[in-house]
């Protein structure tokens, strides 16, 4: 019990925070962190505790988008129904091609998923085209019904609804940190040899981690689906396709944290230089650089050090 | 070979490995009887970590079969012969560098003594398990709570040494398969390592690959020699280290 309340208490100060921003900035800039960062968690938990890095997330994103999509444009009405159904579909394509995909070496696997994401593209773009309204896409706002409590069509209510979920998948990612199954994904990412020597199957860990990872992305997808109410093959766009590893690196790889600040910073740069500069990615391009250079911590992998060393120095002097 | 009476445990029969035109280990026939403690020797390059290799299941043979228990293993995976009992330690120290010692240990722990499911990778916590009495015991023997709560990739070479030795008794092996465990230890070191695999003697069986015999000696029932990928002496250790062959190839002298 008190190990519980000890983990509890930074995960509900992040969550306080990022509350405050609702409170303090718009609320679309609010809703779009929020999806970003669960779009991102999934990439740093591969990335950072697995060990492999994908450049083609915005296929299951997509993959998301369009279970949720299609629900809501050809079948029903329920918004969340839809979610479920966008997050099924992510459980579905991660089951089908991940055996195929994780016995491949980390920089193999970066392309084959862009393989993936380039696919999808098409799939979504040109083959499905008859469905998927091709580069129209599907609108399917004012399809959706309102449901009591908690309306997903009300971008207020979008966000209480989203950052609750957000809640639970770091609740989630964090739990399994601490797991044995944790465990096994870091002992798998630094030495597999040894995991397999010790009688575990690097195969099924490593399936199993990359299902996790990729229903939160297509997790993601669903939200952006009812968010905007509108899904197109723009979604899985091969130019888009490094967003998530960039927002990684830019929070800190392998941190809890990294994607919120990560997911962040990159919008409000987004937001705040594309005011100025037309060229806001050459900004993020460069500051990326200095990351890297910098050590490769990413900016939560920064401060998290130092907040650590704040809070534990508070501690030390009021005992 | 059959000189105690316990039946075998592994068998290997015709095993070769060949990488290009070398032939690493040449049609070797060996077996191992329950509750010995064997070691094999051998000089550099002599195919004494292929040939373990061979029985743990990194490598599939060319040619030969591994049988263990009775049963053909040449074809199964290696985490499916750890679980049907063998453990195996590296040459070169192998550890999770990013995971704490003691996590390590769990880790080991675990997958030897709790049913592996679903379940239990994703249920327990793994500080629950980390004040287990066996793991605490076994950090205790092999001198490392000093460290226990240190990411392995700030340990000495030594400690890392003596961490995959417990990480390999803590799993309580039926057979326990050592590459080099003594090489880069001090001689305190060596010394509690063999003290504790004394302790397991009676549980386990043991094949232990040395460089140097002088320090294993004493401890050893059994020896084998190898050179150049073939068993060239197998017997009691005095009369291996003497046999012609031995002499010739292995201290090089005629
Ligand atoms: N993966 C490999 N690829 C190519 N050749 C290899 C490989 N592993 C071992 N060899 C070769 O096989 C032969 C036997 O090597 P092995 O490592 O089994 O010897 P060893 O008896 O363990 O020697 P040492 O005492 O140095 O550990 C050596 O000549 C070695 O160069
Ligand atoms: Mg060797």
């Amino acid at each position: 019990m008190v190990n519980i309340f000890r983990w509890s208490w930074g995960l509900l100060l992040a969550f306080f925070c990022l509350f405050l921003v609702r409170v303090f900035l718009p609320l679309p800039f609010a809703n779009e962190i929020l999806i970003f960062a669960i779009y991102t968690i999934g990439c740093n938990f591969l990335l950072g505790r697995v060990g492999f890095i994908s450049f083609g997330q915005p296929a299951y994103l997509a993959v998301g988008a369009y279970g949720t999509a299609f629900y809501l444009f050809y079948f029903g009405s329920n918004p969340f129904v839809g979610i479920l159904i966008g997050v099924l579909s992510g459980v579905a394509i991660a089951l089908l091609v991940g055996p195929f995909f994780v016995r491949l070496r980390s920089d193999y696997f970066a392309l084959v998923n862009l393989a993936l994401a380039v696919i999808m593209f098409y799939l979504f773009e040109k083959i499905l085209a008859k469905i998927t309204h091709g580069d129209n896409g599907l609108w399917f706002l004012t399809n959706m019904t309102s449901t009591p409590i908690i309306d997903l069509g009300n971008p207020s209510d979008f966000f209480i609804f989203t950052f609750l979920l957000a809640f639970g998948v770091w609740a989630l990612y964090k739990y399994l940190d601490d797991s044995i199954f944790g465990a096994c994904c870091l002992a798998t990412k630094t030495n597999e040899d040894k995991l397999k020597f010790l009688g575990y199957s690097n195969f099924n860990i490593r399936w199993l981690a990359f299902v996790i990872a990729n229903t939160t992305t297509a997790m993601a997808g669903s939200l952006y689906a009812v968010y905007f109410g509108f899904v197109s093959p723009e979604i899985t766009a091969p130019s888009r396709a490094a967003d998530p590893v960039i927002v990684t690196l830019l929070g800190g790889v392998g941190t809890l944290y990294g994607p919120i600040v990560g997911a962040f910073a990159y919008t409000g740069m987004k937001d705040l230089i594309s005011g100025y500069i037309a060229n806001w990615e050459l900004f993020i391009g460069l500051l990326l650089v200095f990351i890297m250079l910098a050590g490769e911590k990413g900016i939560w992998g920064t401060l998290e050090p130092i907040l650590k060393k704040l809070i534990f120095k508070k501690k030390n002097s009021t005992n | 070979m059959n000189t105690h009476a316990s039946p075998e445990i592994i068998r290997t029969d015709n095993v070769t490995k060949k990488f290009g035109e070398m032939v690493a280990v040449d049609h070797v026939n060996y077996s191992l009887c329950e509750n010995e403690i064997a070691g094999i020797i051998g000089s550099n390059g002599a195919g004494k970590t292929t040939f373990f290799n061979l029985i743990t299941g990194y490598y599939t043979p060319e040619e030969g079969t591994v049988i263990y228990e009775g049963k053909d293993i040449t074809a199964l995976p290696a985490q499916k012969r750890v679980a049907l009992g063998m453990m195996r330690t590296f040459q070169l120290t192998s550890t999770f560098d990013s995971l704490t010692v003691t996590d390590n240990l769990v880790l080991s722990f675990i997958r030897a003594h709790k049913k592996h499911s679903l379940f239990n990778l994703f249920v327990t916590p793994r500080s629950r398990h980390r004040n287990n009495d066996k793991i605490k015991e076994c950090l205790e023997t092999f001198d490392l709570q000093q460290v226990a709560q240190r990411d392995v990739k700030h340990l000495s070479l030594g400690e890392k040494r003596r961490l995959e030795i417990a990480m390999s008794i803590l799993a309580e092996p039926k057979v326990l398969l050592l590459d080099e465990p003594l090489a880069g230890l001090s001689e305190t070191e060596i010394k509690g390592v063999l003290d504790v695999l004394r302790l397991n003697v009676s549980k386990q069986t043991i094949l232990i690959v040395e460089h140097k015999i002088s320090k294993v000696e004493d401890f050893l029932e059994r020896l084998t020699v190898m050179h150049e990928g073939k068993i060239i002496a197998d017997g009691k250790c005095e009369e291996c280290l003497n046999a012609p062959e031995v002499r010739k190839s292995y201290w090089q002298i005629d």
